[in-house]
């Protein structure tokens, strides 16, 4: 009996945190076609006509901004970049650091494991003094790179510990065959590597797509900046047009909640490989 | 109890089936572990055979990630502790002023009360997240159904943007017109609730926002963690007569407390170093009641062009924060068997 009403309220909380979890962006979504009144009225945006045109309004952004269009493009380009550097260095150090004796192996780790703790609020003056000195402000490419740099530790500690783990029999198979460390590497290794690297591009992605403490920092003026970037100046240009704000929201949001969920598994097993290390 | 492997193939749900042969992890991680035990192989190269790698290939494949991380991190913190002696306003030269900006920042009141909301915040916020991802995970691991629905479902508001998803609770906040309050309204709780404009209430919808967002990741790790407890101890508990919640305080908590720990620990430190809802939320305000040190840093150095003064309380902020690390892990090591 006791047991029948422990199992009611756990059932009880798991769906409220599942409404809790859910509602915001179904409210977001109903909002995003609202007019000003109407969202006055009925702050969960559940009554009203249904206005489209918010989304356009949106898209081009209000008068004297980047919009929308130039915000995507560049979150893109500062995206594509970041996972190049990121995927790059982080995925080919991770597999070839396995190749190491134990002992600078574990040097290895704890340099990508102490730096996961160094807050980007250490970064923030001396990036904005050589960005500038190099004339490289408000350059989404740059601050890809950047992105990517960052992201590095979270990368090489979560392939490391896939790859530690990788089929030893593979690699003696493709040594006996007399194939090179770097071939094997490209034509065994990473192809049977491919979810434990979507996992960790998608964790890059949903970095590059949130990141503002930089962001505001580097790309300082309207043309340059990325989405969420430019979202935090959105607010205050739509007080009077609350409508195009949530369809600025819910235009912000979709690519990245779309990717998450085709590829949902392997965000959430690589989590769980992260978290094994430390 | 090690905090290595929390998959195994006796992981179920999401961890299972397909997902684990399209990454390949889980049917090979039980075997190369006990492999991998130091002793078992010797040092170095009887770990694993590598005999068509020569040492020089693997140096080369570390070099691009190892210069990314020295120019972009180790680099940058250099930098940040050298602008941090310095009179540098943003532009021009810089000359040296020793330690005078330590002085000034710790001698500030801003300071010491911009520190006070950051600890208030991150503590807030880090405790409210682990507190309701535990009970969360421990209902899942217990095998309620839907466990893989939840676990994508969590998860959605840390992927969404952080400003985009503050931006809306914000608005939700507001008095008359935001929905929390219009749904308070509606059950009699009053919907004139003016909590982001009020000094003393402003930090509560902030902490808020941050949980919702990190309850998910938070989830993710302890679970991982629960499902490594064996099956076997909870059904010698069931006969013992060991209540649900009685079993969660004396067995899974702690079996799981390195992991916990560090998940804690981790909230603490993000919370720390957050930005984005709260600039979202409040920039700080109002006044400086939501202030926290990456705020206040920000708005001292780009807003103000005090660069040295910024830079030493960045440094300042990064010891104290190493200073919280370096408790929490012996604490997650103590005791440990």
């Amino acid at each position: 009996m006791r047991n029948l009403l422990g199992r009611g309220t756990a059932r009880a909380a798991l769906v409220l945190w599942t409404l809790l979890a859910v509602v915001p962006f179904v409210l977001i979504l109903l909002l995003s076609v609202r007019s000003n009144a109407d969202i006055y009225l009925n702050g969960l945006g559940i009554t009203g006509k249904i206005l489209p045109g918010n989304y356009a309004r949106a898209w081009q952004g209000s008068a004297g901004t980047a919009g929308l269009t130039s915000y995507f493009s560049n979150s893109l380009i500062a995206a594509v970049t970041a996972l190049v550097f990121n995927l790059g260095a982080g995925v080919t150090a991770a597999y070839f650091a396995t190749h190491l004796s134990d002992r600078s192996r574990i040097w290895f780790t704890r340099l990508f494991v102490s730096s996961t703790v160094l807050p980007i609020v250490l970064m923030i003056v001396p990036y904005y003094q050589a960005f500038n000195a190099f004339g490289l402000l408000n350059m989404p490419v740059v601050i890809g790179i950047a992105y990517g740099a960052l992201a590095l530790p979270t990368t090489v500690l979560i392939m490391h510990s896939f790859f530690v783990d990788f089929p030893v029999e593979l690699l003696e198979a493709a040594a006996l065959d007399g194939t090179g460390a770097w071939r094997t590497y490209v034509r065994i290794v990473l192809p049977l590597a491919k979810g434990a690297v979507t996992a960790v591009a998608m964790l890059t992605l949903v970095f590059v797509w949130g990141e503002t403490q930089l962001g505001v920092v580097l790309l300082q003026s309207g043309e340059s900046q990325t989405v969420p970037v430019g979202l935090l100046s959105f607010q205050g240009q739509y007080t009077t047009d609350q409508g195009a704000l949530f369809a600025g929201l819910s235009l912000a949001s979709i690519p990245i909640i779309l990717l998450y969920l085709v590829f949902h598994k392997n965000v959430t097993k690589g989590i769980a490989l992260g978290g094994v290390f430390k | 109890m090690s905090t290595h492997s929390v998959i195994t193939a006796s992981d179920p749900g999401a961890a299972a089936g397909d997902a684990a042969k399209s990454t390949g992890v889980v049917p090979s991680r039980a075997r190369s572990r006990s492999a991998r035990r130091p002793g078992a192989g010797g040092r170095g190269s009887g770990r694993r055979s590598r005999a068509t790698t020569s040492p020089l290939v693997t140096r080369l494949a570390l070099v691009p990630a190892l210069v990314l991380l020295a120019v972009f991190v180790l680099g940058a913190i250099v930098q940040t502790v050298r602008i941090s002696t310095t009179d540098w306003v943003g532009f021009g030269p810089m000359h040296s002023v020793g330690l005078d900006n330590y002085r000034t920042v710790l001698k500030s009141s801003d300071t010491y009360q911009s520190l006070g909301v950051t600890l208030v915040y991150a503590a807030a916020s880090a405790v409210a997240t682990i507190v309701i991802s535990s009970l969360l995970a421990a209902a899942v691991s217990h095998g309620v159904k839907g466990g893989r629905f939840y676990r994508v479902i969590w998860f959605l508001p840390g992927v969404a943007p952080a400003a985009a998803v503050s931006i809306f609770w914000t608005a939700s906040f507001q008095p008359h017109s935001g929905g929390v309050n219009q749904v308070l309204g509606h059950i009699g709780l009053g919907n004139a609730h003016a909590w982001l404009g009020d000094a003393s209430t402003a930090v509560w919808p902030v902490v808020f926002v941050t949980v919702w967002a990190g309850v998910g990741f938070a989830f993710l790790l302890l679970l991982g963690a629960m499902e490594q407890v064996p099956v076997s101890i909870y059904e010698a508990a069931r006969i013992d007569g060991a209540s649900t919640a009685r079993q969660f305080f004396s067995m899974t908590l702690p079996m799981i407390r390195p992991v916990f720990v560090m998940t804690a620990l981790l909230e603490f430190m993000w919370a720390f170093n957050g930005f984005t809802t709260v600039w979202a939320m409040t920039q700080g305000g109002p006044g400086t009641a939501t202030s926290i040190l990456p705020v206040r840093i920000y708005r001292e150095a780009l807003l103000k062009g005090q660069f040295g003064p910024a830079s030493a309380l960045a440094v300042l902020s990064a010891v104290v924060l190493i200073a919280v690390g370096l408790v929490g892990v012996r604490a997650s090591r103590s005791k440990e068997a």
